[in-house]
């Protein structure tokens, strides 16, 4: 879909022509062109592995392409490595991404100019550098004081000094990657403002979100992404949400549902008006025995923090948890665990596995007691009991203790979810179970998921990938902005449907 | 869903040698044999059990020490801990209390200062170098404040004679090394405290996360080690006959010393204590070869430092080709 300008068209800022990149097993950008022009801000969609990132990467010269062009201010990039991104760097790439890089310990003045500090033989000269950033946050509307240290700012002014700092050194494209994920409703607006100061500044803006009312506030035209081609781009005035999901989306090749029907018994866990502010604002729901609940929303949309607030690794001050007809509201996590949930987090390297450890030693740490005998870790019944959880989960290792380190992403998570079932778990917390593990491995933990179902533990799954949802879900919540505001259950979840829901 | 897996474990056998090991061992027969071969006396049985003894003297600190630099911390507070319990035992048995409640009371001494070290570490996040270096500083300074640099003399007491002399033709301060290193050694690898310290120092937040309480081992790895640098004080104060304020001056050194030689990364989440029984016994023999070839007491701390930073290389060499093997980077 050719975008008609109606204007005289601005002089290109990049260009990206027939790109294809290929990774093992994935063909991540296939024969893709892109172009944006100055002052122009657009958005970028498309769901998780659609290509969007790689985009990026050739764009900040963080990755070279197997084939095609990348050509930033009429000058194609031709280095390889951390030359090419210093190449980019100078030709005026500039990339701002969610995880946030300032050095909370320094003022704000000294993270704008951060290693290319004023000095004068030598010695820094504070009052040039202050002055210089006072004029760099005023060119963005800010009025921060530049000698504000860092850990002194709210989130939303880090994400602005951040900004801020792409503005030194003439940039010509920026790239937001989903810059408001973790903004308030409020904050959002001054990130707005300066994102138009940078536009009316003649610089290219490239902004990654799937919030259209956002998009429709700042964008002019979006560019959605899908399996690796340029699906479409389109004028944001014209477009509707629907025309957006149907490019995000595709048309439907049949999804290979797990799920007849909706199915569960007795309410295992319940939750009333759990308030985590200002994330979180009261929510209820049930979770039944037998059933997988997905929690359906975009980032930032809360399911972070309801997970964690069930899971009790923060405290939970508004609302009641109850498992099994007991209240859980105060328990600590431990407690928690004791009673029967057990959580698998999101990053699965940080906060999931013990690399050094074997596949066993992995497993029975949520419960060492149950395969020792007099205190004593008896070797043969933890072989038993990891043997167990090795077949009935389907991992493939090549002993028992072999370092869970070693093993691929998708037989690690399964280390992660078999160390529950091994404990003995009524509810499972599982954030994000198959982030980063191949298609193969993810069909196959969808089929754990509805295994354990099936023999009656109880499910919460969350996942940013919506197309996963109608998969293995019985009941699917949607959040956004803090507040569920639709339920699925099957066989009426679809995805168009929940996406449209959650932008 | 098949999986063809082995039901059987490498790395749980209590002596499994691994790579690592075997270099240590190489090293310690050739420090031996080339000491024997040159130096007058290196070789007699007298020697031996002076060797034993030098060795029990780091030994048992170093045991609780492997733990907490498993567990990815580290106590620097070993030496002043030794000489401050050695001083209490003294003037308790000055003044008359019964050998074995005394003896409780110094090892409780230890376990309480040790306990306060790792609380601040656990609950208040006070980092283990710096809570154990306050201690460092405050237990030698109260040392000698209370004695005055003097030695703490008692009464000649017969249960502390059979600490400080020979059972069975060996020093007992040895057997109870061994016997340490026996418990120490099941204890890390077949109790749930024991692997739970090698989760914490892999991974804190995957043990946390796994219902593994963290912040409970993380003190009774320091309460141990106070308990053992108090043993060590007890042993001590045995041997010297008195209490001494400057004793085991530089011993906490020696202590991370052999335990890192031994293999323990200071990272935490690896190590074993074999290895560290052999690091003992490495750094015992440099030291004893050293004196008996009339080395200059000064020069003989230059030997020291290289050679323990040597085999510390030769460590992590080892273990940064073993991890290529393993994962593959």
């Amino acid at each position: 879909m050719q975008t008609a300008r109606k204007q005289d068209p601005q002089p290109l800022v990049a260009a990206v022509r027939g790109a294809t990149k290929h990774y093992p097993g994935v063909l991540a950008l296939d024969d893709v062109d892109f172009e944006i022009r100055r002052g122009e801000v657009r958005a970028l969609l498309g769901k998780n592995g659609a290509g969007k990132s790689t985009l990026i990467r050739l764009l900040t010269g963080a990755t070279v392409p197997d084939g095609g062009e990348v050509t930033i201010d009429g000058a194609a990039l031709t280095g390889s490595g951390t030359q090419r991104t210093v190449e980019a760097a100078r030709l005026g790439v500039r990339a701002v991404y969610q995880e946030l890089s300032l050095i909370v310990g320094m003022s704000i003045a000294e993270n704008l100019f951060l290693g290319r500090w004023p000095s004068s033989m030598g010695v820094l000269s504070h009052g040039e550098m202050e002055h210089q950033a006072r004029e760099t946050l005023a060119r963005l509307g800010l009025t921060l004081d530049p000698r504000r240290r860092v850990a002194t700012l709210s989130p939303a002014e880090r994400q602005l000094v951040e900004i801020a700092r792409v503005m030194i050194g003439e940039p010509k494209l920026v790239i937001l990657d989903e810059p408001t994920s973790s903004l308030a409703a409020a904050e959002v607006k001054l990130l707005f403002k300066a994102v138009r100061s940078l536009a009316a500044a003649g610089i290219a803006v490239i902004y990654v979100s799937h919030r259209m009312n956002e998009i429709r506030q700042i964008a002019q035209a979006a560019t959605v992404m899908r399996d690796g081609k340029v699906a479409g781009t389109v004028e944001v005035a014209d477009a509707d949400t629907a025309e957006i999901i149907r490019l995000m989306l595709g048309r439907g090749e049949q999804e290979d549902r797990l799920v007849g029907e909706a199915r569960g018994g007795d309410a295992v866990l319940s939750v009333r008006d759990l308030a985590v502010p200002p994330k979180l604002s009261g929510v209820s729901f049930d979770l039944k025995r037998g059933e997988v609940l997905g929690f359906a929303g975009l980032l930032g949309s809360g399911r972070t923090e309801l997970l964690r607030a069930i899971g009790g690794l923060d405290t939970v001050r508004v609302g009641t948890v109850l498992l099994g007809g007991k209240d859980i509201t105060r328990a600590s996590y431990g407690e928690r665990v004791k009673s029967g949930i057990g959580m698998t987090p999101e990053s699965r390297k940080e906060d999931g596995i013990v690399p050094l450890l074997g596949v066993d030693e992995n497993t029975v740490a949520t419960d060492f007691s149950k395969v020792a005998v007099n205190g004593v870790i008896s070797a043969s019944r933890m072989a038993d009991a990891a043997g167990d959880i090795i077949r009935r989960i389907g991992i493939k290792t090549a002993r028992i203790d072999t370092p869970v380190g070693t093993l691929s992403g998708g037989n690690q998570q399964k280390v992660v979810i078999g160390r529950w079932v091994y404990a003995g778990s009524r509810v499972l917390l599982l954030d994000e179970p198959t982030r980063g593990v191949d298609v193969e491995a993810k069909s196959q933990i969808y089929a754990i998921i509805r295994q354990l179902a099936a023999e009656g533990k109880s499910i919460i799954f969350v996942s940013s990938e919506i197309e996963e949802l109608p998969k293995v879900c019985d009941r699917v919540l949607v959040l956004k902005d803090g507040n569920f505001v639709q339920e699925f259950s099957a066989p009426g979840i679809e995805t168009d449907t929940l996406m449209a829901a959650c932008l | 869903m098949s999986a063809t897996t082995t039901n059987h474990r490498r790395g749980f056998r209590l002596f499994a040698l691994d790579m690592n090991e075997i270099g240590l061992i190489v090293i310690l027969l050739v420090l031996y044999f080339g000491f024997g071969a040159t130096t007058n006396g290196f070789l007699s049985a007298n020697n031996h059990l002076s060797l034993l003894r030098d060795a029990a003297s780091i030994a048992i600190a170093a045991w609780a020490v492997t733990l907490i630099i498993i567990a990815g911390e580290i106590d620097v507070s070993v030496g002043p801990m030794v000489a401050f319990t050695s001083v209490c035992l003294a003037f308790m048995l000055k003044a008359d209390v019964n050998v074995a409640l005394a003896i409780l009371a110094a090892l409780a001494i230890g376990g309480a200062l040790g306990t306060f070290a790792g609380s601040l570490r656990a609950y208040f996040g006070v980092p283990s170098f710096v809570a154990t270096l306050g201690l460092w500083s405050a237990l030698r300074g109260m040392s000698f404040f209370t004695t005055n640099a003097l030695p703490v003399t008692f009464p000649d007491n017969a249960f502390l004679d059979i600490l400080a002399d020979n059972m069975f033709g060996i020093p007992t301060s040895a057997i109870v090394m061994l016997v340490l290193f026996a418990i120490f050694s099941f204890v890390s690898q077949k109790t749930a405290y024991g692997r739970s310290i090698f989760a914490v120092g892999g991974n804190a937040n995957a043990a946390e996360l796994c219902g593994i309480n963290v912040a409970r081992i993380r003190v009774l790895i320091f309460t141990t080690s106070g308990v053992m640098a108090a043993l060590a004080g007890v042993l001590l104060t045995a041997r010297l006959g008195s209490g001494n304020a400057g004793t085991a001056s530089g011993l906490e050194f020696d202590v991370i010393a052999a335990v890192v030689i031994g293999g323990t990364a200071l990272s935490g989440g690896r190590g074993s204590m074999l290895g560290t029984l052999l690091g003992v016994f490495v750094i015992t023999l440099i030291g004893n070869g050293l004196v008996l070839r009339g080395i200059n007491p000064f020069f003989q701390e230059v030997v020291r430092g290289v050679i323990i930073v040597a085999a510390v290389l030769a460590n992590i060499l080892v273990t940064r080709y073993r991890e290529r093997r393993i994962f593959g980077v």
